[in-house]
């Protein structure tokens, strides 16, 4: 034994004299500022004074001394994007750190243990979104076993890509909570009737709307601007004609996945999260939200500045790099996406109660892209193709552009785990609908569960099945885990797994680090509605939370935040309006009704209830009718019951039921505490054109409306009504 | 003091906005690759955009005017677009595939491009590919003689496979011709060539493999086409089974067909070449079995 631990400090003093440990230290100060990426001045936070945060690189063996400076208004904290190191150094407000509030300092201090691009970024709040991401870098050392010729020794470009948004992120979450289509007009992708019939959609649109679904995009959020190292366009003029450049790029952005495409010929694939791959060549790849990429470009020809080009998955816009000097050789442009083809795909995969087919192991590790359907340069090649393929089908499938996907990935060296150790097996299911924005793990928030307590030295295989319509890029805290790709011992190592519509997916790693490790959906929007998980390795005691569980449900609350939302519409026969608060699982909403005499009078209905299910359809309520009118027009005191109904001043309780019908009609039923029972019919904003929102409804008192509404912006627009209480209307209707 | 420098702003910015109203324009001259009428006409539709930017561009100097608004736009704009919509200028190069995509008398020499070894070994590969192309066709014309020695289906089996690349290709037109002919064959088959177990299933399936092949010639609607396609494929591959083939077949499945139902096809590639999609999805499926 004693010989032993001679020979281990033995090793260790060779190894501190070879690589004599450094500390490499690295000041922050975090600031709000004013930035224009849109042509509109809006507050953003920099570090160090620049946006992206700069770039911090160490080499493998050192020591990291990052002091933040927290110089805000409020609460920051940093998180270091896959980096292995002590669970208090992992930057998450609440779950592994009191935030750092403002005007205070705090060091995070770690050793090295991995090479590669990894990046870092806020994770308090949504500064995220705002500026605060950066690249990181760990170098191998130069003598390193698995230093790679012809890659290691490339001249290197870190590359962060991210997105600009001019509406505060806290809003955007709102608007998103509430249902607003305002991002899809802005995009054009609202996939209103009109549009649909133009097409010979027609069909399809109705199914779609038979089945529930709003009209969905591959993304959510609209972005006025992309960027590539915090600029749309920029160049690096140093790279000589016939080099290669290595190109190690981050996705910071906060909910946009990007293309990758280049100007000057195919991109090789060196490593993956920062984990090195066997190279492979493809013509594009799609990096997900917060997943790395090293790639390899050449610069072909002298006197020629080469595009990379990073498109949107959603193609509402790009960013560029160019590479070399001279005169820019474009890339072509990603066309816009086919909408309705992708409806129609999404139509046949979902069934009537809002599950997706579940096509196990068939669908997994991206090699079955649904969006493809919504392609158009897919579709445009094979005829291209088919023209000189004859009749071999062979030919047509060498002509497409190689798209990467996680199959392809293989690691240079084996990745297996100790088969000693024990296996848990767990399963999580990724759920949430659009409808209301509720984003889950086996339909359950993060406020709706505890932590879950691993075993240190357990591997935990996990098994991800997305029942979802969207994607989701899942990070995982502290492990690089294993993705299994049948590449068998060579299975990559990944702190990223991008989860498509449908897919199932295994992962595994072993638990070896102590602590209460983050694991989550990396969609920022996503994230702050719930869908999360924290893993709790071992018994770790935490030196900078006093109050564990104190701060678990502060990180609880967080992730389930109240939102506001309200209408009202001021016309020429009354003013009505509504305003609700919701969480998750929880809605309080007013509605009101005033009238300008007596005659029309005035009527305040107030309700309370719980979304029940994972689609949310089912609302069972509570609520508080108030009215008074003198009876004029329309005098119906009877109901369809025969239900005698004193309409002209009223105090009631009731209980009832909202229920989302096929077609998105809201069907309510509600008793009130005299016995009188009301049904009611509801659609609210049909899609008739990209503006135009239609709507209508009916009751068994004998009540209808039906109503047309223009969106001029985001919080005006024009109705004209005509109301059984009230008559005809038209008026301008302001909502938030 | 200070609300003097106040009122000093307020006036000078209320002065700049009143002079402003006569809008300030930027010109500038660049050179635009292109050769003709239609060229001009692509160039300055690419270039403009209203309230913003105009081009005018002259057929014989290739000097193009650039007039625009320099609050709102820049002359790298204005010439990114010219460029990706196939002109190459002084600034940007336009993309292969929109060079490519010019209609032939606007495929102007193209000067401004540096040529590179990359590039030239770009454009062989097409031809090197078309030429792997037609050797391949050559041998499966081959093949066909041969495979009419060794198993009278072999011959049923190529139709099969030519339909089915017509349904790669979403070509409802040449599907109902290759049907039409794989019918054809599939009377000409003898019943005394056939061992045991070739006719026991050739007689189960014979009338349903012709139905349905006649279906399929029938429309050139490519839905219904790929939903008999399913069935034919059922039957073929059970014929297959029976006689054996003189080389590996895969027995390939796409998952999501009818309503994710599934649907299986056979295939001489082991690359998936989805036939119930085609380009939409061409890679999508996976191999359940090689026949042999």
């Amino acid at each position: 034994m004693k010989r032993k631990i001679l020979m281990t400090s033995l090793m260790l003093a060779s190894y501190a004299t070879i690589y004599a440990q450094k500390v490499v230290r690295y000041d922050l100060y975090v600031k709000d500022t004013i930035v224009n990426f849109s042509g509109k001045e809006k507050r953003a936070i920099a570090v160090n004074g620049q946006i992206p945060m700069p770039t911090l690189e160490f080499t493998e063996g050192d020591t990291a001394e990052i002091v933040l400076h927290n110089l805000l208004d409020e609460n920051t904290a940093l998180h270091w994007h896959g980096v292995q190191l002590p669970n208090k150094e992992d930057g998450v407000p609440f779950l592994t750190q009191m935030p750092t509030p403002p005007g205070a300092i705090h060091t995070y201090r770690f050793p090295v243990k991995q090479n590669g691009t990894y990046w870092y970024h806020s994770h308090a709040g949504m500064q995220e979104q705002i500026g605060m991401y950066g690249s990181l870098v760990f170098h191998k050392r130069k003598n390193d076993p698995t230093f790679r010729e012809g890659i290691d020794d490339l001249p290197t470009v870190p590359v962060i890509l991210s997105e600009w948004t001019d509406l505060k992120p806290e809003n955007v979450q709102r608007m998103l909570a509430s249902g607003s289509d305002w991002f899809g007009i802005k995009k054009n992708a609202v996939q209103s009737y009109v549009e649909a019939i133009d097409g010979g959609h027609f069909k399809t649109k109705v199914t779609n709307e038979w089945k529930r679904m709003e009209a969905m995009d591959v993304s959510d959020v609209y972005y006025e601007k992309f960027l590539i190292n915090g600029q749309n366009q920029s160049q690096l003029p140093e790279f000589k004609p016939g080099s290669r450049v290595r190109l190690r790029v981050s996705n910071g952005g906060a909910s946009s996945y990007f293309w990758l495409t280049y100007g000057g010929g195919k991109i090789t694939v060196v490593a993956n999260d920062g984990n090195d791959v066997v190279p492979v060549e493809v013509d594009r790849l799609i990096i997900g939200v917060s997943e790395t990429y090293d790639i390899v470009v050449n610069i072909p020809a002298e006197n020629t500045s080469y595009e990379l080009l990073a498109t949107a998955e959603d193609r509402s816009g790009s960013a560029s790099l160019f590479l070399g000097d001279g005169v820019r050789q474009l890339q072509a442009r990603l066309p816009k996406l086919n909408y309705f083809k992708g409806m129609k795909m999404m139509n046949g995969m979902m069934k009537m109660n809002g599950d997706m087919n579940d096509m196990g192991m068939d669908m997994s590790l991206q090699q079955m892209d649904m969006n493809t359907v919504m392609y158009p340069e897919v579709q445009a090649q094979p005829q291209a193709a088919g023209e000189h393929a004859g009749h071999s089908g062979h030919a047509m499938g060498a002509n497409g552009p190689v798209t990467l996907n996680h199959a392809m990935l293989k690691a240079p060296h084996p990745t297996t785990l100790d088969s000693e150790a024990p296996v848990r097996e767990l399963k999580f299911t990724l759920t949430g609908n659009m409808n209301r924005y509720v984003w889950s793990m086996d339909n359950r928030v993060l406020s709706e569960e505890d932590k879950i307590p691993v075993k240190k030295g357990e591997i935990l295989r996990i098994t991800l099945y997305n029942n979802s319509m969207m994607r989701h890029p899942m990070h995982l805290h502290g492990f690089d885990f294993r993705v299994i790709n049948g590449q068998g011992a060579y299975a990559p190592l990944k702190n990223v797994l991008d989860m498509m519509p449908m897919e199932t997916n295994i992962i595994e790693f072993e638990a070896n680090t102590e602590g209460d490790w983050f694991f989550h959906c990396h969609i920022l929007y996503h994230m702050m509605a719930g869908m999360n998980r924290v893993f709790a390795v071992g018994e770790y005691d935490n030196p900078l939370l006093h109050d564990k569980e104190m701060a678990y449900r502060m990180l609880q609350h967080e992730s389930n935040m109240w939102h506001f939302m309200a209408q009202n519409d001021v016309a020429t026969n009354g003013n009505d309006g509504m305003a609700m608060v919701q969480n998750a699982r929880w809605g309080v909403g007013v509605e009101w009704a005033v009238g300008y005499n007596a005659m029309h009078g005035y009527e305040v209905e107030t309700h309370v209830g719980r979304y029940i299910g994972r689609m949310q359809w089912l609302m069972p309520f509570v609520g508080f009718d108030y009215r008074y009118r003198k009876m004029g027009i329309d005098e119906h005191e009877k109901n369809m019951f025969g239900q005698v109904n004193k309409k002209d001043s009223r105090r009631q309780l009731s209980v009832g039921v909202l229920y989302t019908l096929p077609m998105l009609i809201d069907f309510q039923a509600e008793v009130y505490h005299d016995g009188i029972v009301r049904l009611q019919l509801m659609r609210e904003d049909i899609p008739v054109t990209r503006r135009l929102r239609a709507g209508f409804m009916v009751n068994t008192d004998k009540e209808y409306m039906g109503e047309l509404r223009y969106i001029i912006t985001r919080n005006i627009g024009i109705r004209t009504h005509y109301d059984s209480d009230m008559g005809f209307g038209v008026g301008l209707s302001l909502n938030y | 003091m200070k609300s003097f420098i106040f009122w000093m702003a307020a006036g000078i910015m209320l002065l700049s906005t009143t002079y402003a109203q006569p809008k300030y324009e930027a010109t500038e001259t660049v050179l635009i690759s292109g050769n003709c009428e239609m060229c001009k006409k692509a160039i300055e539709t690419a270039g403009t955009v209203k309230h913003e930017a105009s081009v005018d561009w002259n057929q014989e100097t290739g000097a193009a005017t650039l007039t625009y608004n320099p609050s709102k736009t820049n002359t790298d704009e204005i010439l990114q677009r010219i460029a990706l919509a196939g002109y190459d200028n002084a600034q940007y190069l336009a993309p292969d595939e929109a060079y490519a995509s010019l209609p032939e008398c606007c495929q102007y020499n193209r000067e401004f491009k540096t040529n590179t070894p990359a590039t030239h070994a770009h454009t062989p590969h097409h031809t090197s590919q078309a030429a792997a192309t037609d050797h391949s066709t050559h041998q499966a014309a081959t093949d066909v003689s041969q495979h009419e020695k060794e198993g009278q289906f072999q011959a049923i089996f190529n139709h099969y496979f030519n339909l089915k690349d017509a349904l790669v290709k979403s070509d409802g037109t040449l599907a109902a011709s290759s049907a039409a002919r794989f019918l054809d064959a599939l009377g000409a088959v003898k019943m005394d060539g056939l061992t045991s177990a070739e006719h026991e299933t050739w007689m189960n399936g014979k009338e349903s493999i012709m139905t349905v092949t006649e279906r399929i010639a029938g429309t050139d609607d490519i839905a219904r086409q790929r939903t008999h396609f399913a069935s034919l494929s059922e039957q073929v591959y059970l014929l297959m089974k029976a006689s054996g083939t003189a080389q590996p077949v895969y027995y390939q499945r796409c998952p999501m067909f009818n309503n994710s139902k599934g649907a299986h096809w056979l295939s001489l590639n082991q690359d998936i070449q989805n036939p119930y999609y085609g380009a939409q999805m061409l890679t999508c499926g996976n191999t359940v079995e090689t026949v042999k």
